[in-house]
């Protein structure tokens, strides 16, 4: 974790927040963080706070790891935020038969191995149907 | 079908082992170079061209001249080709524009080496094939490596399409079976059957440990030369078209992760062979798992999208079967050697274009399509290979 950019992600991300950077030209949010747009390859980014709403695209129950410092089974998942980026990432708080494509999810910040990442809860009802 | 000039003159492959087993990936890519030189009927002076695939434990450090330097040879082209399992397919397509834009006569392609079982074991083995962003947005939540990236493919195909587990593990069944016919596969002693493999260890979910790739070492080589009047072609196989196409790094960044890149290299190979998926005799995927061959089966044409699993359910893929596919076995029960360079199924074909592959051997064997995958369905090289006499 050395460029800027992933510096400021991650200093976000110790308020709790989750931050991603937009780009002026395209009207587009992007993620990873990175110094161009990779729309326009302008730099013009700044950056805003995501409200953390998403969908699982995908998943994967882990039930091997071969770095044996984790707790498996564990889900992972790359979930599409409201705001159109998709990102790599875990479901929390939800058993491995409860999970599915297109469940309704909300960030939340947990320490993953003592480092601290947004990962995703299902929501509550039908909140994130829209 | 306009006539092509490259040929594929000379094939080699080495034994998988488990294993490095006492040897140095410089000394496997020497045999197996020794071994496809001798097979296209050439002298080793006779090499002027030199792509090679990554190595996995020396320095990549001007790697084709630690290569050049190690067989003796003194290419007028050279290059390390590094697109994962895309590399050997990949460097057959640059050995055939080399000779076809009269650069070189007889280019070399050589793919393999040694494998140590623990390199991906570790967070420095699986960082040390990881991008920067790879590390700082993935690694932190613990995927089980590629193993994952195809797991989150297969589990969206499953909820699109309604493909099932059954599908999939069918194509890991009859690869063992044509493996069983093959003395060089790793897995060729038992045959295998879907309810084992979906009894086999989950791993990452859908994947099951029978259907993930067993890297390994080994080598396999192949020499691309230029057509001549005064050549004796009938055992060479021409390179009739060829393609190429990216579209990530790592699959979180894909658009539509169950459609992958191979729809536009597999339609530039067929537009440049002049032929389409309806004309192919036999099949040589890319195979690190049973989703990459079934997503390949799709993107190339030969199944509409989302009916890979009632295609391969369909279709008997050995090669006694109406759609032979990787009739060695495929990596899932041949083994990957080294950085998975992809070369096995190009060798296979060009045994089965020869009508050389022995009791594997396919009836109708004019026209192949092999692809290369590489990373997370990242980057496709795909070749359209003809039996020279049908060109
Ligand atoms: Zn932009």
């Amino acid at each position: 974790m050395c460029d800027d950019q992933t510096r400021i992600y991650y200093q976000h991300l110790k308020q709790g927040e989750l931050w991603l950077q937009y780009c002026l030209n395209c009207q587009e949010h992007t993620f990873y963080p990175r110094s161009h747009c990779p729309g326009c390859l302008d730099q013009q980014l700044e950056w805003r706070k995501s409200q953390g709403q998403g969908r699982v695209y995908s998943y994967s129950i882990i039930h091997v790891q071969s770095l044996a410092d984790d707790d498996v089974p564990y889900i992972y998942s790359l979930v599409t935020l409201d705001e159109g980026v998709r990102l790599a990432t875990r479901i929390v708080d939800c058993s491995p038969e409860a999970v599915h494509v297109d469940m309704g999810v909300e960030m939340v910040v947990r320490a993953i191995n003592g480092q601290l990442m947004p990962v995703f809860k299902p929501v509550a009802g039908l909140k994130s149907q829209a | 079908m306009k006539k092509k000039r490259a040929l594929i003159t000379g094939i080699s492959e080495l034994a998988p082992h488990k294993t490095a087993y006492g040897q140095k990936t410089l000394a496997l890519l020497a045999e197996s170079s020794r071994l496809a030189i001798e097979d296209a009927g050439l002298q080793k002076r006779d090499i002027d061209g030199l792509l090679v695939t990554p190595p996995s434990e020396d320095s990549a450090f001007m790697w084709p001249a630690q290569v050049a330097e190690y067989l003796q040879i003194k290419p007028v082209f050279l290059n390390m080709v590094e697109l994962g399992g895309a590399s050997a397919a990949g460097a057959v397509a640059r050995a055939a524009m080399l000779v076809e834009a009269g650069i070189c006569d007889n280019c070399l392609c050589l793919s393999g080496g040694v494998w140590d079982s623990q390199v991906f074991n570790t967070l420095e083995g699986k960082m040390s094939v990881m991008s920067q962003a790879e590390i700082d947005f993935e690694l932190p939540y613990l995927p089980m490596g590629f193993n994952t990236g195809y797991a989150l493919i297969a589990r969206r195909h499953m909820h699109l399409y309604g493909t099932t587990p059954e599908q999939m593990a069918k194509i890991a069944v009859d690869q063992r079976f044509n493996a069983l016919h093959n003395p060089l596969a790793l897995f060729n002693q038992a045959p295998l059957t879907i309810e084992e493999v979906l009894q086999s260890l989950l791993i990452t979910d859908p994947l099951h440990l029978l259907e993930i790739v067993r890297p390994c070492s080994g080598a396999a080589a192949a020499v691309v030369s230029r057509a001549s009047s005064d050549m004796n072609t009938h055992r060479s196989v021409s390179v009739l078209g060829w393609g190429e196409a990216c579209t990530h790094n790592s699959i979180v960044y894909s658009e539509e992760i169950t459609i992958s890149p191979v729809k536009e290299s597999a339609q530039r190979a067929f537009a440049m062979a002049e032929c389409g998926p309806a004309d192919i005799d036999l099949v040589s995927l890319y195979d690190c798992y049973p989703i990459t061959v079934l997503i390949t089966l799709e993107d190339a044409g030969f199944c509409a999208k989302g009916e890979g699993g009632s295609f391969v359910a369909r279709h008997n893929l050995t090669y006694q079967g109406d759609f032979p596919c990787n009739t060695h076995g495929g990596q899932l029960s041949m083994g990957q050697p080294s950085f998975a360079g992809g070369m096995s199924h190009i060798i296979e074909a060009v045994r089965q274009l020869r009508g050389e592959a022995g009791i594997r051997q396919v009836p109708q064997n004019r026209l192949a399509f092999v692809n290369g995958n590489g990373g997370v369905m990242s980057t496709e090289s795909s070749l359209v290979l003809g039996r020279t006499e049908h060109v």
